[in-house]
């Protein structure tokens, strides 16, 4: 579903992502860890077509998002770390206006916007200003539109910052089931523990460059992704002496 | 504790002048002596405004023996612009301050931490004042020579007159916060204060020498009604021209009603700060929703940005609003109408005039020259979206139409109608006005692709302190001056009629240029963003 070849990009000088491959099956969830600044949002961004790259290529579904980001975009679903939404529409006007962007039917996105409003405990806060959320509510209702669309693939900058321990719980199901379903995912966390518990597979990413990708078994072993990620940054930092 | 808590606030107003809002940086030298320069300009002009009209109303005031009212009536001036003045900014600093609750947290005791708030908006409201009391002493000792009593009777009012617009102050921030805590949308208030701002200050500002003149004529009657009904400003009066009375007195009541406002809100400081006053929580009820085209949703997506904050409107829609005013106030001209339709001046040259005015206005008008920056930290969302970016340009392009073509089109054929513009010529006029605010439209985004501000924290600015909006502002002004120019250079040759299809066609010429612009590079640069 994801496909990502020899991926670089650059700001000014500096390296962010440098030579990146990697490739996550429909059905697959994949973790993507990394210490802060290693070039986890860039690789998200440029996978979802926000971000320009210099080299490589990256594939959705077969389709390249340099060539044809408008179909990419159609079947990716992307949530940023610290959603930013419209302040000046209510909930509902929002996920209206994601519907119509998308061109969800009315019927369908109705019922999607009851079911998972409804799962994540904010039915009634649907009619206020997105201005008035709170993080979490940001993070729900970004979910909501995300989910709306029936994405093919979800990247998820850091997806559970800010939500409460049963939205947090409701968002592991979910991903769990939309895997079921054949959709893959692709996200940054910094809580290993969830990754190692969820996730299918999982990539580690250090100063730009991928160090460790593979199935959680193959990368972990009989250890912890903790020891092993610790571990990768303990060599980073004697290489880096 | 209050040395370190007045350090606190001194350096939050100082970084007005010396950091950056945007960079959090420090500004360069050049940005401080930019900031200065605007203030002295500020402040020059408020201040040559009040020499001009202290000169007006100091000798014959004094000279008819009512020194007291000239200054009582320069005192209620300078109570006015010092509540004006700050009103606001004692909303903000006082009551919706943001670090209210960490300081609370502290060991400090609310009087101090009210007194550090007070304390630079009492220096704020006396530079105010002063803006006004300096140059009518100035009047006045230029007049009657300068004795010390006397300038010490004024130095005690120049600093003791702040004190009761404080008082004022504090009391009517107070009810503005506790308004705007509970109301739903803040902006209405906003704009309802501006309107009722504006529209007094035109009021005024039109009618300024028939109320000199009144005052002048009526000195007597004047200081009587400020006796009986403004009795605090008659004392200050009394106080300036040396009355020891009247200065125990103005000192007894102002000092007066300052301590008691202050006394009372140091003791209630922590609850009427800390207390929350929502608004009631909207209940989301189901409704039959309706899908719309990507296009529209997009153009629904702007109209409700602008719609939904009522300051974007009326700060990137200046021209619309004065529009809606020209409309509904030229039949109520109907004298200046029908001198106008009888004077000999040709059709074409009446036309004209009404063209130049009305693009003027229309071009004042610069939604799409913010729309871009608008976007902010919310571009994400399109930019991960299946939207062509050529979608979102004519989205914002469409909305930019229209809002500003419509009042333009009614003022036109209005004015058309009462000044008996023939039917072809008033097309030829809506053909203007239309190409004139697509080049604006498309100019705005072209300016705003060059100079995007996407990091701001409050969207106002994003409108108000950009470049984009200067420029296109500017833009707009230009054109609507180089109609002008055009027709006294050779449009009168051509007649009024050819000289409008050649401005329309050069209008739309130059918006097609823009547009084809933005379909090549625009594109490249929004999506780099």
């Amino acid at each position: 579903m994801l496909k990502i070849e020899n991926l670089s990009k650059s700001y000014g000088e500096k390296k962010a992502v440098d030579g990146v491959s990697l490739h996550i099956k429909a059905g697959e969830i994949c973790a993507f860890i990394g210490h802060n600044g290693a070039g986890k949002t860039t690789t998200l961004k440029a996978c979802c077509g926000i971000l320009a790259f210099e080299e490589g290529e990256i594939y959705i579904d077969g389709v390249s998002v340099r060539k044809n980001p408008l179909e990419c975009k159609k079947k990716i679903a992307y949530i940023p770390d610290n959603p930013d939404l419209y302040a000046f529409m209510t909930g509902v006007q929002y996920l209206h206006f994601i519907g119509d962007v998308f061109e969800v039917p009315v019927k369908e996105r109705k019922e999607r916007i009851a079911k998972y409003a409804e799962l994540f405990n904010l039915t009634a806060d649907l009619g206020e200003l997105i201005g008035a959320y709170s993080h979490g509510m940001k993070q729900k209702l970004a979910l909501i539109s995300a989910l709306m669309h029936t994405p093919k693939l979800m990247i998820m900058d850091e997806p559970f910052v800010g939500l409460d321990p049963k939205a947090s719980h409701q968002i592991k199901e979910i991903m769990r089931k939309m895997c079921e379903e054949g959709c893959a995912i692709f996200f940054s966390t910094h809580v290993l523990e969830v990754a190692e518990k969820l996730c299918d597979k999982v990539a580690i990413i250090q100063n730009g460059k991928l160090v460790k990708v593979g199935t959680m078994d193959e990368v972990k072993g009989d250890s912890s992704l903790e020891t092993v990620f610790l571990s990768l940054e303990g060599n980073d930092a004697e290489s880096a002496t | 504790m209050l040395k370190a808590l007045l350090k606190k606030q001194f350096l939050e107003t100082a970084s007005f002048f010396f950091i950056g809002r945007k960079s959090g940086k420090k500004l360069s030298k050049l940005g401080v002596l930019g900031i200065l320069l605007l203030l002295a300009y500020a402040t020059g002009g408020v201040g040559f405004m009040m020499w001009e009209l202290s000169k007006t109303l100091c000798a014959p005031l004094v000279q008819a023996g009512l020194s007291w009212v000239y200054f009582a009536f320069v005192a209620t001036i300078a109570t006015g612009l010092g509540v004006l003045g700050s009103v606001f900014a004692t909303k903000s600093k006082v009551y919706e301050a943001k670090d209210n609750d960490f300081l609370l947290s502290l060991p400090l005791k609310p009087w101090a931490v009210l007194f550090s708030r007070v304390l630079p908006l009492y220096l704020m409201t006396l530079f105010f004042q002063s803006l006004v009391l300096l140059p009518a002493f100035a009047q006045y000792f230029i007049l009657v020579g300068v004795q010390i009593p006397l300038l010490l009777c004024a130095l005690v009012v120049l600093f003791a007159l702040p004190l009761g617009a404080l008082a004022l102050c504090l009391l009517l921030g107070w009810l503005v916060a506790l308004v705007t805590a509970r109301i739903r949308s803040k902006n209405l208030l906003t704009l309802l204060f501006t309107t009722v701002f504006l529209v007094a200050y035109f009021l005024i500002i039109g009618k300024i020498n028939e109320y000199l003149t009144f005052v002048i004529l009526h000195g007597e009657a004047v200081g009587q009604t400020m006796k009986t009904s403004l009795f605090p400003l008659y004392l200050a009066g009394l106080a300036c021209v040396g009355d020891g009375v009247g200065l125990l007195g103005f000192l007894a009541v102002f000092g007066g009603v300052f301590a008691l406002s202050y006394f009372v809100l140091s003791k209630t400081f922590l609850r009427v700060v800390t207390v929350k006053r929502g608004a009631k929580k909207r209940v989301y009820r189901e409704k039959a929703g309706k899908s719309s085209s990507v296009f529209f949703a997009l153009f629904k997506r702007e109209s409700t940005r602008i719609f939904k904050n009522l300051m974007l409107l009326l700060n990137g829609g200046i021209g619309v609003v004065l529009l809606l005013i020209l409309c509904i106030v030229a039949p109520f001209n109907m004298e200046l109408i029908r001198q106008i339709n009888a004077s000999p001046i040709p059709k074409d040259e009446v036309a004209s005039i009404l063209v130049s005015i009305l693009c003027f206005i229309a071009s004042s008008t610069v939604f799409t020259a913010s729309s871009v920056s608008l976007e902010g930290e919310t571009l994400w969302i399109l930019r991960s979206s299946p939207v062509k970016t050529e979608q979102i340009f004519k989205a914002k392009t469409a909305f930019h139409l229209a809002i500003a073509f419509p009042p333009a089109l009614v003022g036109a054929i209005e004015l058309c109608a009462l000044l008996k513009i023939p039917a072809l010529t008033c097309l030829c006029i809506l053909l203007t006005l239309f190409a004139l605010c697509f080049l604006c439209a498309k100019f705005g985004l072209f300016v705003n692709l060059k100079f995007p501000n996407l990091h701001w924290t409050n969207e106002i600015t994003a409108v108000k302190q950009s470049v984009s909006t200067l420029l296109a502002t500017f833009f707009g002004w230009g054109a609507s001056a180089l109609f002008v120019g055009g027709w006294f250079l050779f449009g009168q040759g051509l007649g009024i009629r050819i000289y409008l299809l050649l401005c329309s066609l050069v209008f739309a010429s130059f918006g097609v240029m823009l547009y084809l612009w933005e379909r090549k590079k625009g594109k490249t640069v929004f999506e780099n963003l």
